[in-house]
């Protein structure tokens, strides 16, 4: 029978971790905090992501028609529109129209009071595109027909959404760095412990020939195990946080208002899964083999 | 077996441990390392197990330049020798059997054969009935015949003891150094680092004399004769 290294490695590790019980709690707790944040500022830039590519289906470019332009000549412009290569579906916008979707917006009819004899919403085309990598093409294509005063595509919303995709971004970074380092730390910090509470063992483990990996082993498995263990509980508190606040935010007047739809935890539970044990794993590692380096050299 | 070509060693302190020393320990052979405290006789230990890199010069090991080893191959190093010190450094909260087949298993060594080693190797140092024993039960001599199991139990090739008597009243040190000769006489180099005069004049084998650094004196006999 060989020698089970599979073996050692699990049923030594499991007893160095739970041999100091109130720091790998402590650490699992706060490994679990930290990783929360983070999962929280995730989530919503996941979301903020989500809503993104929404709106941007949604996205077409708008052609103001010059307002000299004959009946024909709009007429013509449409088929011309329509040729245009990555355009899905145009729409006609009468003046009437603008005019009358404008007092829609506003609700209030006496503000437009004249404006039907001298109506100075001009008439336009809606185009939506088939692939929003097109758009500027499109645009450019556009720009080249007569009859065109000016287009417009930009749209407010995303590029608010995107400023705050954005700033979610650098903050889920920010917090992700202070994460890693917190965690690291606090891994190292006890991992230490068991094996300063063990360096006679290390030594003499030394001494009669033990390969490095062989006493490092069971204390980098002690910092998977404390990174898998708070990795699970971080995705359940976070999986039941998210479940209790998202309905209150998805049934709000604004999202509903926009036709928007909010991700389901189910939707993301992979990928936090996976992120989450990624980090685990890898902050486990890392700590043991910083807390270890000093009492390896004999 | 053991061969120091030249061997200097100077520490970041700025202090010379040894200065261009040279000697060579055959293949079952029994030296005496002796030399009072800071006169460099521990630095050599240090620079056999390799727990220490010479400044300059070469050590040869079961015929192999240790100089330029790799890290990752010293622990292959190692488990051809065993290793003794004054303080035994045992395990408390391990039996005697423990801590003698700690020694195996950290080597991998399969369940099988330690359970056929161990008791082989605690009788012969005269500790079959104290197995199931913890250190702190035993007195000095028997936790050192305790530590001299846990290093011989791999069967290394040379015993390597750093001041073994040290802590031991003279008539069990006069023991542990009857057990080394019986471990030397089984084939084992040994080399023992003392200044433990009478045991040294007693046993009557090479003499390494080691003085501020400098082999001062190479031959068989006495702790100081010249």
């Amino acid at each position: 029978m060989r020698f089970n290294v599979f073996s050692y490695l699990i049923k030594e590790g499991f007893k160095s971790t739970f041999k100091q019980k109130k720091m790998t709690s402590a650490s699992i707790i706060i490994m679990c905090a930290t990783m929360f944040i983070f999962g929280l500022f995730f989530v919503i830039g996941e979301n903020v992501n989500s809503v993104i590519t929404q709106l941007e289906s949604e996205q077409g470019i708008q052609i103001f028609i010059d307002e000299d332009a004959t009946d024909t000549e709009v007429e013509t412009l449409e088929g011309q529109i329509k040729s245009i290569q990555g355009v899905n579906k145009v729409t006609f916008v009468s003046k009437e129209d603008a005019l009358n979707s404008m007092k829609t917006t506003l609700g209030d009819e006496n503000l437009f009071e004249g404006w039907d004899e001298e109506n100075p919403f001009p008439a336009s085309y809606f185009v939506t595109l088939t692939d929003l990598s097109l758009n500027e093409q499109v645009q450019n294509e556009i720009l080249k027909l007569d009859n065109v005063d000016e287009i417009a595509s930009e749209n407010t919303t995303i590029n608010r959404l995107r400023s705050l995709a954005n700033g979610i971004q650098i903050t889920t970074i920010v917090i992700l760095a202070l994460l890693i380092i917190i965690s690291i730390f606090i891994i190292a910090y006890t991992i230490k412990l068991t094996v300063h509470a063990r360096r006679r063992e290390i030594s003499i483990m030394k001494y009669v020939g033990a390969t490095n990996n062989f006493i490092r082993g069971p204390f980098i498995v002690e910092g998977i195990i404390i990174g898998v263990i708070s990795a699970i509980i971080t995705l359940i508190i976070l999986g039941l946080s998210y479940n209790a606040i998202m309905p209150n935010i998805g049934g709000s007047i604004l999202i509903q208002e926009m036709g928007l739809g909010l991700l389901s935890f189910s939707d993301m539970f992979s990928l936090v899964l996976t992120v989450y044990l990624v980090l685990g794993v890898g902050i486990g590692v890392l700590g043991s083999v910083i807390s270890m380096r000093k009492y390896l050299k004999v | 077996m053991i061969e120091f070509r030249n061997v200097s060693k100077k520490y970041d302190t700025g202090t010379e441990a040894i200065h261009n020393v040279s000697f060579k320990i055959n293949k079952g052979e029994f030296a005496f390392l002796v030399g009072s405290s800071g006169s460099g006789k521990s630095t050599i230990i240090k620079l056999i197990l390799k727990e220490e890199e010479p400044t300059s010069g070469n050590i040869i090991i079961n015929g192999k330049d240790t100089t330029f080893l790799k890290p990752s191959r010293v622990p292959f190093l190692r488990r051809s020798m065993g290793i003794v010190f004054q303080d035994f450094r045992l395990l408390p909260d391990k039996t005697v059997y423990e801590n003698v087949a700690f020694a195996m298993y950290v080597v991998k060594a399969t369940p099988k054969h330690i359970r056929r080693q161990v008791p082989m190797v605690l009788s012969l140092v005269g500790l079959a009935n104290k197995a199931k024993v913890y250190p702190n039960e035993l007195s000095g001599g028997e936790q050192q015949r305790v530590a001299l199991a846990r290093a011989i139990v791999n069967n290394p090739s040379m015993l390597i003891a750093d001041e073994p008597t040290g802590n031991l009243d003279p008539n069990t040190a006069w023991d542990i150094m009857e057990l080394l000769n019986d471990i030397n006489l089984r084939g084992t180099t040994v080399v023992v680092a003392t200044h433990a005069k009478d045991i040294v004049d007693k046993m009557n084998k090479r003499v390494i004399r080691i003085d501020q650094g400098n082999i001062v004196r190479d031959e068989k006999g006495g702790y100081d004769e010249v």
